[in-house]
């Protein structure tokens, strides 16, 4: 059974605003990235796995159990990292840990010690005057503290500096490999590239893509850039390919003689048998990444093509 | 049931905001409570009644001269409402509608707690706190009339009681009984006098009014009439061998030797009326000229007739400008004089229990606003909505109430205001309030569920 099962989820806030039909599954012992711009669902659809929000359709469980019906049951194993960092003002840092470990019921308090002091956190002022990032690991510590098998981040590292984002995916690297189950949503490619073996996009509330994470990572075709000595060259090169199809053209930069191609690699020598006749300035692979994934889905929504080629 | 951790965090964000609502009516209780004396009161509103401002409160003015009467105009009418409204308001939306706003009710639904565990929890808070605040203002308001005005628990005793009771060796409860005996002694009653600051006559004058009053007090009770009626016909006493027998024990002469002076006094009476109007000339002449050989206002002098009497000038002239008889002036004097004397007494009736009503009244009507103010915190997701509707509504009370106050066209008024529950007039002066303070708990109770029900069903956006 999946940890956490989202069947068909529909939320509609109107004016286009909401989640639609969403379903995937989180497996024990899985990093699945959720991805997507402001405003896509990721918040919307975890709201309705933490069972703040009921669904209109669809329904949302956590280790079998229904969000929406036993919302207090699912909290006991769970960790959660709200994306929006608002801690009661009145309160000091202590104070806070203090009583998110009684409404928890935590009794040992060595774990939460630990993180405290992996995250360098200095808990003892008021809330008030906290930095953000100072505020974000005090959530993080919360989140973390009863050691929970699983865990929903809302954007874990916004708000953190590089150094403390780095080790957040250490961190997140080391839950997992103790077995962990984890929902991390996020817009920052990175931190969900080194940590996802699952990821799923989110655009206008809808999921457009589930995929597994090294899939992208291994792709059996590569793009490389070429750029020509001379325009006759480029010219030349372009009105053979036209002719021949033997190459898939991906862009193309006339001023500066550029010209992308993409290869399965079973097709790389019939791509080394073309260039061989051509007088190259240089010619190097492009890395595929995460990004470029995400933005083919996102780019295409305006001008189909036309964006392609203004790319790079 | 409730959440012990969220408890303690509602108390830490919330006390400092309770302690100042709650000092601040406690001061200006002990204030109004302090300043109050019925002689100037009486005086006071005396001066008053012939101005617009009178007629603006209507027949407030006569409750005013009462410590009771006074506070539950002042105080009760409108700091004891206001006030508690405000930290209602502010609280209300800081418990809920607030902390979904930003976003921190986040932390306590993301642990084990059961979102009902959390709504009931803030309101036990907020009815809790508002039901501390009056006892807190009560507790201080009691402590504050016993220091002040001394005799609060059990019978309250006049200064000239106090006084008497050492010359015929009585206790004031006696006296108080047997206010004749008084008459019967020439120290007591010179020592009476003295403890009151005022002449012997007038003093005289004021025990023979009291004693009246208490006679036919008596006389009601034995015919089980209200006391009311037999001031107004001292005639029904005649009819009645109890009755009189009751009053005459009260007045300390034999039932007969009563029934002939009260016989007398009727037909003196029945005289007087009908020359009221010919003597309240004479009387007003009387004091014109006084006005004038003192040099003092004559429509200031009215209210303050002792003046006559220390000035042996002004005496002759109002005599002679009146056309009466120097005693029966003196007379008049002494009878109005007296009649201070008996407001002042009236002044000094405090009743424990009216006053528990009172801040009972006044914690009812709260719990009431509480409960809109904590419906529309739990049933919005933004502060500025809640508080539209939670403070927007218990603040139009309030303005209605005023409105319905200040003017009798806008009298229909009242009948949108919740506050004209909680009638602290009706309260003080034995009026019928049971069934408001009934209505204003039921009013509290169904708000507040609705309110927790709302937020256990809702959708938050957190």
């Amino acid at each position: 059974m999946s940890v956490l099962q989202v069947e068909n989820l529909t939320k509609d806030y109107g004016s286009g605003r909401g989640v639609f039909d969403v379903t995937f599954n989180v497996e024990r012992g899985e990093v699945f990235g959720f991805l997507g711009p402001n405003g896509a669902g990721k918040t919307t659809t975890i709201r309705h796995i933490m069972g703040f929000s009921k669904p209109q359709e669809g329904v949302t469980y956590v280790e079998g159990m229904n969000s929406w019906l036993e919302p207090a049951k699912i909290q006991r194993d769970l960790g959660y990292l709200p994306g929006e960092i608002a801690l009661p003002e009145a309160l000091t840092g202590t104070q806070f840990i203090k009583m998110m470990a009684d409404l928890r019921g935590l009794q040992n308090m060595t774990h939460t010690g630990e993180l405290i002091a992996k995250f360098e956190l200095e808990p003892a002022g008021g809330l008030k005057r906290m930095s953000l990032g100072m505020k974000r690991k005090l959530a993080i510590v919360t989140a973390f503290m009863h050691d929970p098998q699983v865990l929903v981040l809302d954007e874990p590292t916004s708000g953190l500096d590089p150094l403390m984002q780095d080790m957040f995916i250490e961190f997140i690297k080391e839950e997992k490999a103790r077995g962990k189950t984890i929902l991390l949503s996020s817009h920052i490619f990175s931190e969900v590239d080194a940590t996802c073996d699952r990821i799923a996009i989110i655009k206008e509330g809808r999921l457009i893509s589930t995929f597994v994470a090294d899939d992208l990572r291994h792709s059996s075709s590569k793009t490389f850039k070429l750029e020509f000595n001379s325009k006759d060259e480029f010219e030349r090169f372009r009105s053979e390919i036209e002719e021949t199809q033997k190459l898939e053209v991906v862009s193309v930069k006339r001023h500066r003689n550029q010209a992308k191609v993409q290869v399965e690699d079973a097709d790389v020598n019939g791509l080394f048998a073309i260039i061989s006749g051509y007088d190259l300035k240089f010619f190097s692979e492009i890395k595929f990444t995460l990004e470029d994934y995400f933005m083919k889905f996102y780019d295409r929504t305006g001008s189909e093509g036309g964006a392609n080629y203004a790319a790079n | 049931m409730f959440s012990k951790p969220i408890l303690k965090q509602t108390l830490k964000a919330n006390y400092k905001l309770w302690l100042i609502f709650t000092g601040i009516l406690c001061v200006m209780s002990v204030m109004t409570i302090s300043v109050f004396d019925p002689k100037m009161m009486s005086t006071m509103m005396e001066m008053l009644k012939d101005t617009p401002m009178a007629e603006m409160a209507g027949d407030k003015l006569d409750s005013m001269t009462t410590l009771l009467g006074m506070l539950s105009q002042n105080f009760y009418g409108m700091l004891a409402v206001i006030l508690p409204m405000i930290f209602i308001i502010i609280a209300a939306n800081s418990l809920i509608a607030a902390q979904v706003d930003r976003g921190s009710m986040a932390y306590l639904l993301s642990t084990p707690t059961k979102r009902g565990a959390v709504v009931r929890t803030q309101a036990a808070f907020l009815i809790s706190s508002v039901f501390c605040m009056f006892l807190v203002v009560t507790v201080v308001g009691l402590s504050c009339v016993q220091l002040v005005h001394k005799g609060l628990w059990g019978e309250k005793f006049t200064p000239d009681a106090v006084a008497v009771s050492r010359i015929l060796d009585l206790d004031e409860a006696e006296i108080g009984d047997n206010l004749s005996l008084i008459l019967k002694n020439e120290e007591a009653l010179q020592a009476g006098a003295d403890a009151r600051q005022i002449d012997p006559d007038v003093y005289l004058v004021y025990l023979n009014q009291k004693m009246t009053i208490k006679a036919y007090d008596a006389a009601a009770a034995a015919l089980g009439k209200d006391a009311e009626e037999i001031t107004k016909n001292p005639a029904l006493l005649l009819q009645s061998p109890e009755a009189l027998a009751a009053a005459a024990k009260v007045m300390g002469v034999p039932a007969e030797a009563y029934g002939a002076q009260l016989t007398a006094a009727i037909e003196q009476q029945g005289a007087m009326a009908a020359q009221s109007m010919e003597l309240q000339n004479k009387m007003a002449a009387g004091i014109s000229a006084a006005a004038e050989v003192l040099d003092v206002e004559a429509s200031d002098l009215v209210n303050s007739m002792g003046k006559i009497k220390a000035s042996k000038e002004a005496l002759t002239a109002a005599a002679t400008a009146s056309g009466l008889p120097e005693e029966n002036i003196l007379g008049m004097i002494n009878s109005q004089l007296a009649a201070d004397e008996l407001a002042y007494d009236d002044g000094i009736v405090f009743s424990v229990r009216d006053y528990l009503m009172l801040n009972l009244g006044a914690f009812l009507l709260m719990f009431a606003i509480s409960g809109i103010s904590f419906m529309f915190s739990c049933i919005f997701n933004l502060s500025k909505n809640s508080l539209a509707l939670g403070a927007g509504l218990p603040i139009a009370f309030f303005v209605f109430q005023i409105m319905a106050q200040i003017s009798d066209s806008l009298e229909g008024f009242k009948y949108l205001s919740l506050i004209t529950l909680f009638d602290a007039g009706a309260v003080v002066s034995g009026g019928s309030f049971g069934v408001q303070f009934a209505v204003l708990g039921a009013v509290g109770v169904v708000l507040y569920a609705i309110g927790m029900n709302a937020f256990c069903k809702k959708d938050l956006p957190l």
